[in-house]
């Protein structure tokens, strides 16, 4: 396992890329315009990209290098302008109705990732891994992943549910970079895909929700149909 | 032991002196950068020669805790740099009375105190003013409790002389993640403290007052004590910040005159770089509503808990 011995400064750097990725999943957390919201989701891709490429630098794996610049030109680049186009298109500027205050969310966000902390202690306990790289990984990674729970739970606009889908996605790809960063090269590229097909999934769903509720939250659609 | 004795003295005499020029530059900066004159750096000097000079009117409705609040203020005030490495990196004597929570509570009983006076004349803007600096208060006194904490498992340590002998001596740890997250909190927590923007309570409109309307009723010296101590305890917390968190280096080592010339020379220079970053902070960024100041506030209890994750980490 890579993470298992590093030398410090490469773990330094790790920790400090995954640190910053999990600050920008706060600051998309705590924002309340839609556009600054999508923003720190290209920010954050480009920050997974550059963790990527360091893996690739000292593990030694040359196909990574590759991984990283799909990543940073498919998640930061090809996608936030696919939501962006949907975001223009609509004339929703920000999120309305708001279950969470942006200060109580970030709280939750907070506990939450006191959660995920006791979670990978425990885990990396009974790995024989405490103390390395890999529990940060593991508390970042499922701590992203609440977030984006988060995110999907208090959020009713769909631009920012399919923001939320994106986030999570992006801590698990972060986590599997760290963890295990020898994954085949073809189910990373079906991931990319599968994302692709998430976001134009959801392009139909906003058109459907404008054209048949007249509005882009998914507070509407309570009534079941069968 | 004399010597030590009197670098004691030279600390406090320090923060005595030196915080109403910290204040001046802050302000005229601010005028420089909105392109007007402004009063000079010595102002706050002149306002408070003023101050000591004109008589004092106490409300009828005051009873003596409106006495003792400007007096327990300032000398909370003198205490606390006694605790907290201001000139030289080794501990001088009675540094041991307190440690940083120690510190933290001296400085929270100068504030209570100014809180009680406001309440005790019994005019609305004093109730208003303490009922939102208690709201103040309590969102940001868990995020500096946090900080202590994260601070003291980084350093194992309550003492902030170790805390800047380590961070002098293990490059590693100044660029750990958990320091530099500290930082980001502590700067929310100073800004936020200091009453500058996004607050910015300290203005003479009646519907925003915080700090100002607390002390609307005191005039003459008891006004210049409670405006000194209020410049003092900005001095306090811009010295813990940049002598134990930001910038560690430049402290007298050894105790000489020399010394601690260079280090007040070097306390300056750390001091203008935070100014610095407080005006841009202040010119870039508008008011906050008083309902969202708990939003900052948020902010900088994520990052300190981020802090304290890190700390577990490395």
């Amino acid at each position: 396992m890579l993470v298992a011995h590093l030398d410090p400064l490469a773990a330094s750097i790790f920790s400090l890329m995954a640190i910053a990725s999990l600050l920008l999943a706060f600051v998309m957390l705590g924002s309340r315009w839609l556009i600054n919201y999508l923003y720190a989701f290209a920010a954050e891709s480009w920050v997974i990209a550059a963790l990527s490429a360091a893996v690739a630098f000292y593990g030694n794996y040359p196909k990574l290098y590759l991984i990283a610049i799909l990543t940073a030109l498919f998640r930061g680049l090809f996608l936030p302008y696919l939501v962006w186009r949907i975001i223009r298109r609509l004339n929703v500027a920000r999120e309305i109705h708001e279950i969470l205050q942006p200060s109580s969310a970030l709280v939750a966000g907070a506990l939450c990732v006191v959660f995920s902390l006791t979670v990978a202690y425990r885990i990396g306990q009974s790995l024989g891994l405490a103390g390395t790289v890999a529990v940060l990984a593991l508390t970042i990674m499922l701590s992203i992943k609440l977030i984006g729970f988060l995110m999907l739970s208090v959020r009713h606009e769909a631009l920012s549910q399919i923001l939320g889908l994106l986030v999570l996605e992006n801590g698990i790809f972060l986590g599997a970079q760290i963890l295990v960063p020898g994954m085949p090269m073809l189910i990373e590229i079906v991931i990319l895909f599968d994302l692709l097909i998430i976001v134009v999934c959801f392009g139909l769903l906003v058109q459907y929700l404008v054209s048949h509720v007249g509005s882009t939250s998914s507070l509407s659609l309570k009534r079941l149909v069968g | 032991m004399t010597r030590n004795i009197l670098l004691q003295i030279c600390q406090v005499l320090a923060v005595l002196a030196l915080s109403p020029l910290l204040q001046g530059a802050i302000v005229q900066f601010e005028e420089r950068v909105q392109l007007a004159q402004g009063p000079g750096i010595f102002q706050p000097y002149r306002d408070l020669w003023k101050l000591f000079h004109k008589q004092i009117i106490v409300p009828e409705t005051a009873s003596w805790i409106y006495w003792l609040a400007p007096f327990v203020a300032f000398t909370a005030m003198m205490t606390v740099p006694i605790l907290i490495p201001v000139l030289t990196d080794f501990p001088l004597p009675l540094s041991d009375m307190g440690d940083i929570l120690g510190g933290g509570l001296i400085l929270t009983l100068g504030s209570f105190m100014i809180v009680l006076a406001g309440l005790d004349s019994g005019s609305a803007y004093g109730g208003i003013g303490a009922s939102r600096a208690v709201m103040v208060a309590i969102l940001a006194e868990p995020t500096l409790i946090l900080v202590f904490v994260g601070i003291t498992l980084l350093a194992k340590a309550m003492l902030p002389f170790v805390v800047n002998h380590l961070l002098v001596a293990n490059p590693a740890v100044y660029w750990s993640p958990a320091h530099l997250f500290l930082i980001a909190a502590f700067l929310i927590l100073l800004v936020v403290e200091t009453d500058r923007l996004p607050i910015h309570s300290s203005t003479h409109i009646e519907i925003y007052m915080i700090e100002e309307a607390r002390i609307l009723e005191y005039s003459g010296p008891l006004l210049a004590l409670l405006k000194w101590a209020s410049m003092m305890k900005q001095f306090i917390l811009y010295t813990i910040f940049c002598n134990v968190l930001l910038i560690p280096w430049g402290l007298s080592h050894e105790g000489t005159a020399l010394g601690v010339m260079g280090s007040v020379l070097a306390l300056m220079g750390k001091f203008l770089l935070v100014v610095c970053a407080v005006v841009v902070v202040e010119t870039a960024q508008s008011r906050l509503r008083f309902y969202r100041y708990q939003e900052v506030l948020a902010a900088s209890f994520v990052f300190a808990v981020l802090a304290i994750i890190a700390t577990q980490l490395v």
